[in-house]
C-alpha cells in the first residue's frame, strides 16, 4: 500500500431528504476512517398506523416508498391476514404475485437503465446517456411503460396500489385484459434481451471485487418457484429456513454509532439482501431465458461481487416476465371468478414478508379485538444492507488505494448505487429559485 | 388513446404539507366529469414514472410542494423555463427525484408535452404527519379555483 493521503467525503446536504454519506480518510497510507453513514430511515411511519383499522393499513404504508409501494402494501396485507387468520383464494394469490412481479420489472429496469448504465458508459447521470445512447434509453422507457401499465392494471394505479384488501382484491382484471398483457409480455422479451446485450457490451466496466458474505432471501420448501412472495427466510449460511414470524431473530437490528438508521446482522457481521441474494439462494429455479441471460454474464450461484446485483436484476427481470406469461395461461385456463370475501377482525400479532426489489421486507402488526392496530414494526431491505455496505467499503478501499482519487470515489459510489438504498424516498418536493 | 391534458398531483400525504399535490388532485377529481379531456392522476412519489405519465399529452399540469422562499401557503404558477432547481442529488438511489430534471429528460427524449405548467405550493411543515397544516388546508379552495381556471383556458 502506498503512503497516500486520500480524503473522500461524498456528503450531500439538502434541506430535507436524507442521503448516505461515504467517508474515507487515509493519511500517509494509514486508513483512519472508512464509513457508510446513513442519516435517516423511514421508521416513523410505524407510529402513523397505530390506532388505524386493519382494513386501512396497506393503503397508508403504500406511501412509504414511491418505488416499492406494491411491496409495502403486499407485506402489510400478508401480515394483516396472518394476524387476523384470513385465508385467500389461489386466484387472489396468483393475481397478487403478478402484481408483485410488475413492480420487480419496473424497479429493476429503472435501476439498471437510469442508475447503473450511466456508470458503465462512463457518464455522470442518465441525462447525458440519453444523447449518447438514445436507442437503449428508449427501450428502457418502453419497458418501464409496460411495467407501469402492468402495475396499473392489477394495482389500480401505477404507484400506491388501491386494489388490495385483507382477504382479497377490490377489483380484478378481465380475461381480455390479461390476454392483452400476456401478448405485450411476450413481445417485450426481445427488448429485455437487447438491454442485457447492451449491458454486456460494457460489463467490462463492472468493478472486479469479491467479498464473501451471508445472503438472505425468501425460499419456498418443496417448490419449483423462485421465491419473491411465498416461503420462509433462507440464508446461504444455514440449511434450515426460518418462519416469517421469527424475522427478528434474523435481522437482529442494532444501533450503530455512525447512523441514525438501525443496522442488521445474523450469522456474520453483516448480511446482504436483494437480487443477488435471491439469485444465490434460488438460481436453480429461474426460468430458461433468465438462466441463459445469467450465463451470458457468467453469473453463477455463489457470486459475491456486490456490483453484480445489477446483473442479477436483469436476470430477474427476464424471469418475472417469462414466469408471468405462464401464470396468465394458468389463470385463463381455470377462468376468472368474481369472489367475495367476508372478513371480520380478530385480535392477533403476526408478520408478513415479501421480496421487495431491493430485498426481503418485513412488516409486523398487532391488532386488538376491533381490528385496530396497536403496534407496528417494519424492517426494510436497506436497513438490512447497511452493515454489508460498510463491510464492503472496508475491504474495497485498501484494494484500490493506489488508484486515482476520482476512481476510488466512483467505485464507492457505484457500490452504493448497486444496493440502491432507500434513504430518501418519502419526500420528493421541488426546491426552486425563480430566474425569470 | 391518452387524454390530451394530464394533471399530476405529486407528493406524500404521510409527510404533512409534502402531500399537498395529492390532496389537491383528490379534490379536483370531484370535478373530473366537467373536464372530459383531462386526466387527473394521484402520482404520489412515483418519481420517474412521471416520464410515462406526461408522454403523448398536449399539456401537463403538475402540482407539488415547493420551496420557493415564499410565505407558507403561497401558490405560484410557473413554467419550467422560469425556475432553476436548487436540489442536489446524490445519484445514489432511484429513491431521489427532482421533478425539474425529469422534465428536462422528457424534453430531451422528445416525449414532453408542448405545454408544461407547474403549481408550486410553499409548505409550512414537511415532517412525518398525516394531513396538511391548517395554513395550507385553509387555502385549498383558492388552489383548486386557480388550477381549474388553468384547465378552463
Amino acid at each position: 500500500m502506498s503512503n497516500r493521503t486520500v480524503n473522500i467525503n461524498v456528503h450531500h446536504v439538502t434541506r430535507i431528504e436524507g442521503h448516505g454519506n461515504i467517508v474515507v480518510n487515509v493519511t500517509n497510507g494509514k486508513i483512519e476512517k472508512l464509513q457508510w453513514q446513513v442519516p435517516e430511515a423511514p421508521r416513523f411511519f410505524e407510529a402513523m398506523v397505530r390506532g388505524r383499522s386493519y382494513e386501512d393499513i396497506q393503503t397508508i404504508v403504500s406511501r412509504i416508498c414511491g418505488i416499492c409501494s406494491i411491496s409495502h402494501s403486499l407485506a402489510a396485507t400478508k401480515a394483516v391476514e396472518n394476524a387476523t387468520g384470513i385465508q385467500v383464494s389461489e386466484q387472489v394469490d396468483t393475481i397478487r404475485l403478478l402484481m408483485h412481479y410488475s413492480e420487480q420489472l419496473q424497479s429493476h429496469v429503472l435501476h439498471v437503465g437510469y442508475l447503473v448504465a450511466p456508470d458503465l458508459f462512463g457518464l455522470p447521470s442518465v441525462v447525458p446517456l440519453v444523447a449518447a445512447a438514445p436507442g437503449p434509453v428508449k427501450t428502457i422507457i418502453g419497458l418501464h411503460r409496460l411495467a407501469n401499465e402492468w402495475s396499473a392494471l392489477l394495482a389500480g394505479r401505477i404507484t400506491h396500489p388501491v386494489t388490495l384488501r385483507p382477504g382479497g382484491m377490490t377489483k380484478i382484471p378481465t380475461e381480455k385484459q390479461l390476454r392483452e398483457l400476456q401478448d405485450r409480455l411476450k413481445k417485450c422479451l426481445p427488448d429485455l434481451k437487447a438491454v442485457a446485450e447492451v449491458v454486456l457490451s460494457v460489463a467490462g466496466n463492472i468493478p472486479k471485487f469479491d467479498r464473501p458474505t451471508e445472503y438472505v432471501a425468501l425460499k419456498e420448501a418443496n417448490s419449483s418457484r423462485y421465491a419473491f412472495y411465498h416461503g420462509e427466510i433462507a440464508s446461504t449460511d444455514q440449511k434450515d429456513t426460518v418462519a416469517i414470524n421469527d424475522w427478528k431473530t434474523v435481522a437482529n437490528e442494532y444501533v450503530s454509532d455512525q447512523s441514525t438508521s438501525k443496522w442488521a446482522k445474523w450469522h456474520r457481521a453483516s448480511y446482504a439482501v436483494g437480487a443477488l441474494a435471491r439469485f444465490n439462494i434460488n438460481a436453480d429455479l429461474l426460468s430458461p431465458t433468465a438462466k441463459a441471460v445469467a450465463q451470458m454474464f457468467a453469473l453463477k450461484k455463489g457470486c459475491c461481487n456486490p456490483y453484480f446485483n445489477s446483473v442479477a436484476q436483469i436476470v430477474e427481470a427476464v424471469h418475472v416476465v417469462e414466469t408471468s406469461i405462464e401464470m396468465i395461461d394458468k389463470l385463463l385456463t381455470k377462468g376468472l371468478k368474481q369472489e367475495t370475501v367476508a372478513v371480520s377482525p380478530k385480535p392477533g400479532k403476526a408478520s408478513g414478508a415479501v421480496e421487495a426489489p431491493r430485498g426481503i421486507l418485513f412488516h409486523e402488526y398487532e391488532f386488538d379485538r376491533k381490528g385496530n392496530c396497536m403496534s407496528a414494526d417494519l424492517c426494510i431491505p436497506t436497513t438490512q444492507n447497511h452493515a454489508n455496505i460498510q463491510k464492503d467499503i472496508e475491504k474495497l478501499v485498501p484494494e484500490i488505494l493506489d488508484e486515482p482519487e476520482d476512481k476510488i470515489r466512483l467505485k464507492l459510489e457505484m457500490l452504493v448505487r448497486a444496493y440502491d438504498p432507500c434513504v430518501s424516498c418519502s419526500t420528493h418536493m421541488l426546491d426552486v429559485k425563480f430566474v425569470r | 388513446m391518452e387524454k390530451p391534458v394530464v394533471v399530476l398531483g405529486l407528493g406524500n400525504p404521510l409527510m404533512a404539507d409534502e402531500g399537498i399535490g395529492v390532496y389537491v388532485v383528490e379534490r379536483l377529481l370531484e370535478s373530473a366529469a366537467e373536464y372530459p379531456a383531462v386526466e387527473f392522476v394521484d402520482a404520489g412519489t412515483g418519481g420517474l414514472s412521471i416520464l410515462y405519465q406526461i408522454e403523448e399529452r398536449r399539456k401537463a399540469v403538475m402540482i407539488d410542494c415547493a420551496f420557493m422562499d415564499e410565505p407558507p401557503g403561497t401558490i405560484r404558477r410557473f413554467t419550467p423555463e422560469e425556475v432553476e432547481s436548487r436540489k442536489v442529488l446524490a445519484h445514489q438511489s432511484l429513491h431521489e427525484a427532482d421533478l425539474m430534471r425529469i422534465i428536462a429528460m422528457a424534453r430531451q427524449l422528445g416525449q414532453a408535452p408542448d405545454e408544461i405548467v407547474l403549481f408550486g405550493i410553499q409548505p409550512e411543515r414537511v415532517e412525518p404527519q398525516l394531513g396538511l397544516t391548517q395554513t395550507l388546508m385553509g387555502r385549498i379552495d383558492e388552489y383548486i379555483s386557480m388550477i381549474l381556471h388553468e384547465l378552463g383556458t
